[in-house]
């Protein structure tokens, strides 16, 4: 089920919603299982084959988790069993999502004709990540004993099962467990339906909107010079728009239920170098990759050069993390290579003249940009030569078309750029505070401005009235 | 009601009267035409025949069908009107299914038409799917149920293009709006119904249709590198499935409606490369032209023309923009040759046409460059 469909908006949300605060008035669990419940529906939806897996899956690291938490294990023993758990969750993770890849490229090289036709399952990526923390937080002893609805719903919580963010128990369940949060508030409701009505604009109207564009550089037909840059610059802000309307459409629909999910999103096109575009873009997942990857092999603990190594490992799995594919590879390394030269730069290279900081920090952002959109290509395209193909194409300046079709599709690719540069993003919008649970204090018993409250009526009735039959987020396929 | 409350219900209130405002300008200005015909405002059409045919069937008066694929997708109403002595609708959707065609075929013989004209080759029986799992196939429209029409009131994208046509039709805007239809602002830009994917008269028509492009396209094709693309789908068994079901079941239900259906003039070239380069897709093409010939000669209502053997069309690369689409000249004679009957397949041998074009196919030699 998308979150941008009518039997969604209409049907499912109202439903869970009215279910889960009249059952609220009875106690604090009935909401909580209810809500495991309704997520559970909510993925079987479109994926039922792996209600069974996703199930498996909860009951398997909470297992593991009662081990590590309640059972006064040996420190070796502890150990195998958090070896055991994490090594569980990746086999399976590794047989759905790249036993294919790995089949294509053994067939590849010793001619064989091994053919493997696995299907992906929705969000496998997303709860075994956000398991795999659990697991090693219980291990290092972070972790308070949960009970089981509270952990099955942290893992499957609908808002956030299938594209993310990627959760922490630590932030998640204690807001779970909070009687408060089980009667209905009418400030977070509106708060969530217009941070709601804003994913769901950026979603039906902005992503869905540029899409075409995107086979100008990926499609059928050889393009030209500036077709295969407004099909990489499409791409660049579907994808922007795509991930940052899905993000606020999460955290619009948990804050109606009064759980404040963190941010996922933070304008990353704004960002002036690649360390700071990690900390906006996918911000959950840069998270998690610092903690429970990058920071256990090391860091930068072990002198610049290890630091580096590290920094290319971590960012080369993000990448496979984000499909089975050598195009992730490829954009993997891109960003780490990008990350270690933004290291060094930081290390070795000049400083900025006070007089043309400004001018340094346009030419930062244009350049961290550029970096961006070129490792895009990679993500996007359905091959490396293809990827080496677009790429060539936006470097032969010799074959230009810019007929009145390109000419339009510029000045949309402009006023996207003008959007994720210069308007405010959501959580600005909204004063979203997520680490002190606040959103628009400031709006809280007063009167909204009128104008302010029919705009963003008219925004979520413009994204209902966007909503097309067949648009996927994404993210879906990771 | 405390004041969150208030302003909750206000934002949900406001929420949905602007969905409404929408359907509600969508009613009123009806682009696709397909509540009522255009009266209220001028009417403008959408080159996007999968969507716009919903309409053009429940607004247009018509006697007569055009279907088919991007073969015929240039047929001006008026030629065909002129040619055939007839009042036609052109319902042909570019790389249509045989699902899709007959499907919109059937909606379209509700309203009673006497005759079709089937532009139809054996490349549309290849993979056919249901019309309801086609991404960019409206088919609710088409049923006129409940879920098309409201799919089709509140529609954003549909109300977009109701707000452009009524600002065309305000005689101060009319200069500016007229400038920015041009397809890309505006998505319904065509004001004439025989213009609709008609090719404009601006076009580089002998840039297009030349032998070099044809010998260029015939190369590409032939290449061992792309030569597997001529086999794609082709599956004899599953061909002759989506022709019983999707040809012989729509016309043996409508026993009343006289069928001229016409297999096209590719170039020779398109039979020359499945002999050079796919010898088993050109079996499987002379095995389903045998069956679907044989078949269509059983149904008294069928008239079936051949078009594959005019020599003087498909010979002369100088007619063609790859190795199938044929130019707007074409078209023309295509109509002088289905009005004159000239190459209508003989109930009593309806192999014969068959037999000479794998005579042409067998004499052709490919020059060398």
């Amino acid at each position: 089920m998308l979150f941008n469909s009518y039997p969604f908006i209409f049907l499912f949300l109202p439903v869970v919603l009215l279910g889960y605060f009249a059952l609220g008035r009875r106690g604090n669990l009935a909401p909580v299982i209810w809500l495991a419940l309704a997520s559970l529906a909510f993925y079987s939806f479109s994926n039922w084959q792996f209600v069974a897996l996703l199930v498996g899956s909860v009951a398997f690291n909470y297992g593991i988790g009662y081990l590590l938490i309640a059972r006064k294990l040996r420190p070796p023993l502890r150990f195998v069993v958090l070896t055991a758990g994490v090594a569980g969750d990746l086999v399976v993770l590794g047989i759905f999502k790249y036993a294919g890849f790995l089949a294509a490229n053994f067939n590849a090289l010793f001619s064989t004709g091994i053919t493997l036709h696995i299907l992906l399952p929705v969000g496998i990526s997303f709860y075994t990540f956000t398991q795999i923390a659990f697991l090693v937080d219980a291990y290092r002893g972070n972790v308070a004993r949960y009970a089981l609805p509270h952990y099955a719903l942290f893992v499957t919580y609908f808002p956030h099962l299938i594209a993310g963010p990627i959760l922490h128990h630590k932030d998640m369940i204690p807001q779970f467990e909070r009687a408060e949060t089980k009667r209905p508030d009418a400030h977070l409701i509106l708060c969530g339906l217009i941070i709601f009505a804003i994913g769901l604009f950026k979603k039906t109207c902005l992503a869905d909107g540029i899409q075409p564009l995107v086979s100008l550089a990926f499609g059928p037909n050889a393009p030209t010079f500036d077709q295969a840059w407004i099909g990489a610059l499409a791409y660049t802000f579907q994808l922007y728009f795509d991930f940052s309307g899905y993000s606020d459409m999460a955290i619009g629909i948990s804050l109606m239920f009064g759980i404040f999910l963190p941010l996922n999103f933070n304008s990353p096109y704004k960002a002036r170098n690649i360390i700071d575009f990690w900390r906006r873009w996918h911000m959950t997942l840069s998270q998690f990759l610092r903690d429970y990857l990058y920071i256990p092999l090391g860091g930068n603990r072990h002198g610049r050069i290890l630091r580096y190594v590290n920094l290319m490992i971590t960012m080369l799995l993000g990448g496979l993390w984000h499909g089975a594919a050598w195009t992730f590879v490829a954009w993997g390394a891109l960003h780490g290579a990008y990350l270690c030269i933004n290291h060094a730069w930081n290390n070795y290279g000049p400083d900025v003249a006070p007089r043309f900081v400004r001018l340094a920090d346009i030419a930062a952002l244009i350049l961290t940009f550029l970096s961006v959109v070129v490792a895009w290509v990679f993500f996007r395209a359905d091959s490396i030569d293809t990827a080496l193909y677009v790429l060539s194409k936006m470097a032969d300046p010799t074959h230009i078309a810019f007929g009145k079709g390109e000419m339009a599709y510029a000045l949309f690719v402009a006023i996207y750029a003008m959007v994720a540069w210069f308007a405010s993003n959501t959580q600005e919008i909204m004063g979203y505070d997520h680490a002190n649970r606040t959103v628009a204090e400031k709006l809280r018993g007063l009167r909204l401005r009128p104008l302010f409250l029919y705009a963003t009526a008219a925004v979520l009735a413009f994204g209902i009235l966007g909503i097309q039959q067949h648009s996927e987020f994404i993210y879906f396929r990771f | 009601m405390s004041v969150a409350l208030k302003n909750l219900v206000r934002f949900l209130g406001a929420s949905a009267a602007f969905v409404l405002m929408a359907a509600a300008l969508n009613f009123v200005v009806d682009p696709l035409q397909l509540l009522r015909p255009a009266r209220l405002f001028p009417a403008m059409y959408s080159p996007d025949s999968r969507m716009q045919n919903a309409g053009l069937i429940r607004s247009q008066d018509f006697d007569t069908v055009l279907m088919g694929t991007s073969l015929a997708l240039h047929f001006r109403q008026s030629d065909i009107d002129k040619a055939l002595g007839v009042r036609s609708l052109k319902l042909v959707m570019s790389g249509s299914t045989s699902k899709e065609q007959s499907f919109v075929l059937a909606a379209a013989l509700e309203r009673h038409p006497k005759r079709v004209i089937w532009q139809m080759d054996d490349w549309i029986f290849r993979d056919a799917p249901d019309v309801d799992s086609e991404s960019y196939f409206p088919a609710d429209l088409y049923r006129r149920n409940a879920k098309g029409i409201a799919g089709y009131l509140f529609s954003g994208a549909m109300a977009r293009e109701s707000a452009w046509i009524l600002a065309r039709s305000l005689p101060p805007l009319r200069p500016v709006v007229t400038r920015l239809t041009n397809g890309v602002m505006f998505k319904f830009p065509i004001s004439e119904v025989d213009d609709i994917n008609a090719l404009r008269s601006d076009y580089d028509v002998a840039g297009f249709y030349n032998a070099k492009n044809s010998e260029a396209s015939f190369q590409r094709i032939s290449d061992p590198v792309r030569s597997n693309y001529l086999a794609e789908g082709y599956v004899y068994h599953a061909m002759v499935a989506n022709f019983e079901r999707d040809a012989i079941g729509l016309i043996e239900s409508h026993p009343d409606v006289k069928f001229d259906i016409y297999f096209p003039p590719y170039s020779i070239l398109q039979f020359v490369a499945m002999r050079d380069a796919s010898p088993a897709t050109l079996k499987i093409v002379y095995d389903f032209t045998a069956y679907a010939s044989q078949r269509l000669a059983r149904c008294s209502n069928v008239r079936l023309h051949d078009l594959r053997e005019v020599k003087e069309i498909t010979h002369d690369l100088g007619n063609y923009g790859d190795v199938i689409h044929h130019s707007p000249a074409i078209d023309l004679k295509v109509l002088s040759l289905l009005a004159r009957g000239q190459y209508v397949v003989d109930r009593t041998a309806p192999l014969a046409s068959l037999q000479r074009l794998k005579e042409q196919v067998e004499a052709y030699r490919v020059e060398k460059p």
